[in-house]
């Protein structure tokens, strides 16, 4: 009987370590927490270089509201602005540029044998077309559903006032 | 206090309990809008549709960079959020911290909570209402080039935002106060004297970022902001056929609440729903990916 009891015991001290030690290893670190770290320094550089050029800037390149697909203002920031691509109500893509300037964003154009409208492209994931102007400005169409396809991200790109945004800098 | 880190932050949010609860309730009102997304990667992977880990990881990377750059606001949003919802709920919340947690019974707790004064839920209702414009501005800047622009961009309000300004209508406005809210915290309001408005434990909370030089500036921004506002809060009500009996029968489904006590009601929600924080968090964790997955 005593033996019984001390197994008893026993199996509850063991169950206690057991979940005591799960619980301990669910607190591994985050795949991101070295960039919390780095970004958290005393000395750490600004997320935007400051000769980034003003998000209200682009403004005028971007593609107005055209038949069927409403154009509207998301966000604006320092070196960014973007707009949503709505289709009866419904957000299907988005359309953004963005200064490179302090980042390393423009190295993945290195390597493209890709072209839109004469400039370098790439395709990145999915649902993501880019090209880069001028070495500098990025300019990225995103889909958010199915039914905007690449073909509609390569299209939109042309959309833009390219040549306007190659001269702004 | 520790720095925010907005990984954990968005890892932290909760799949159930009271506000995911109450927020759910509201699904009558805008049927569909609303999926309670949680967990940082998750929401990488929701927003953008991508799967490609290394991508993930880059966007995820340049998110926290972001958002650990005091200067571009995002840490000023998430202080708004989560500050506006736990000033306007202090009251009383020591006392019933221990029941945190547990089966929270609304007739059980009934004994220990005091409906806040119809002064008090106006000031609260102007204030939350402020906070979401500021805390638009610190997330998203003022995007386009006219006042026509960032009207367009504020009523494309959509998921998690329009859901936190519905909760505001139902849970803050049409609760507390009745059908005709909107023109009964606005005339409360400028009734309240600057002076008065310092005293307020919601405006105290958020204060600092509230555009105006003095609490005179402060006041008048509040009212004005209200004032242009006030029609679309109207215009959601009829629109939607929304009364308080309907919201709280909606509640009822998913919280133990109880109808002949509306007072108490908002007293309830006050402490135990924080939907500011929690649809805050999601709509910052959204644009700040949006804007991630389109720099990298």
């Amino acid at each position: 009987m005593l033996s019984l009891r001390w197994r008893k015991i026993f199996a509850s001290v063991l169950l206690c370590l057991v979940l005591f030690v799960s619980a301990c290893s669910t607190t591994e670190p985050s795949r991101f927490s070295q960039t919390q770290e780095e970004t958290t320094q005393r000395d750490a550089p600004p997320a935007v270089a400051d000769e980034a050029v003003q998000g209200g800037n682009f403004n005028k390149f971007f593609p107005r509201s055209v038949q069927g697909y409403e154009v509207v203002p998301a966000q604006e920031k320092q070196g960014f602005a973007e707009y949503k691509v709505n289709q009866d109500g419904k957000n299907v893509a988005m359309l953004a540029i963005n200064d490179t300037t302090g980042t390393p964003a423009a190295q993945k154009f290195q390597n493209s044998t890709m072209t839109i409208a004469g400039y370098p492209a790439v395709e990145q994931g999915q649902n993501a077309t880019a090209v880069l102007v001028n070495d500098r400005f990025q300019v990225k169409v995103l889909s958010r559903d199915p039914s905007f396809t690449k073909d509609d991200r390569a299209a939109w790109i042309e959309k833009f006032d390219l040549q306007g945004l190659a001269n702004l800098s | 206090m520790s720095k925010p880190v907005i990984y954990e932050v968005v890892d932290r949010l909760p799949t159930g309990g009271v506000t995911v609860m109450a927020l759910k309730s509201l699904d009558f009102v805008l049927p569909g809008q609303w999926q309670n997304l949680t967990g940082f990667e998750n929401t990488i992977r929701t927003v953008t549709g991508e799967t490609d880990e290394s991508l993930i990881q880059q966007i995820g990377d340049r998110a926290v960079t972001l958002f650990n750059d005091k200067s571009e606001g995002y840490q000023r949003a998430l202080w708004l959020y989560q500050t506006v919802d736990s000033a306007s709920g202090m009251l009383g919340t020591a006392a019933l911290a221990n029941k945190i947690g547990q089966d929270i019974s609304f007739l059980g707790i009934l004994k220990n909570l005091t409906p806040k004064p119809e002064k008090l839920q106006s000031i609260d209702l102007c204030v939350k209402l402020v906070v979401e414009l500021v805390a638009f501005c610190q997330i998203n800047g003022i995007p386009g080039d006219s006042i026509g622009d960032f009207l367009a961009a504020l009523k494309d309000y959509g998921g998690e935002s329009l859901i936190r300004m519905a909760a505001l209508v139902c849970f803050d406005g049409l609760i507390p106060l009745g059908g005709d809210f909107a023109d009964k915290a606005l005339s409360v309001f400028k009734q309240t004297s600057p002076s008065e408005l310092e005293k307020n434990q919601t405006f105290k909370g958020v204060n600092d970022l509230i555009p105006g030089n003095n609490p005179t500036g402060k006041h008048s921004f509040i009212t004005e902001s209200f004032e242009s506002t006030k029609g679309w809060m109207n215009g959601f009500v009829a629109s939607k056929g929304l009364t308080p009996e309907k919201v709280v029968d909606n509640l009822q489904k998913f919280v133990d609440v109880s109808k002949d006590k509306l007072d108490y009601l908002g007293a309830f929600m006050d402490m135990y729903v924080k939907y500011y924080e929690h649809t805050g968090v999601q709509t910052l964790a959204r644009r700040l990916i949006e804007r991630s997955v389109a720099e990298i």
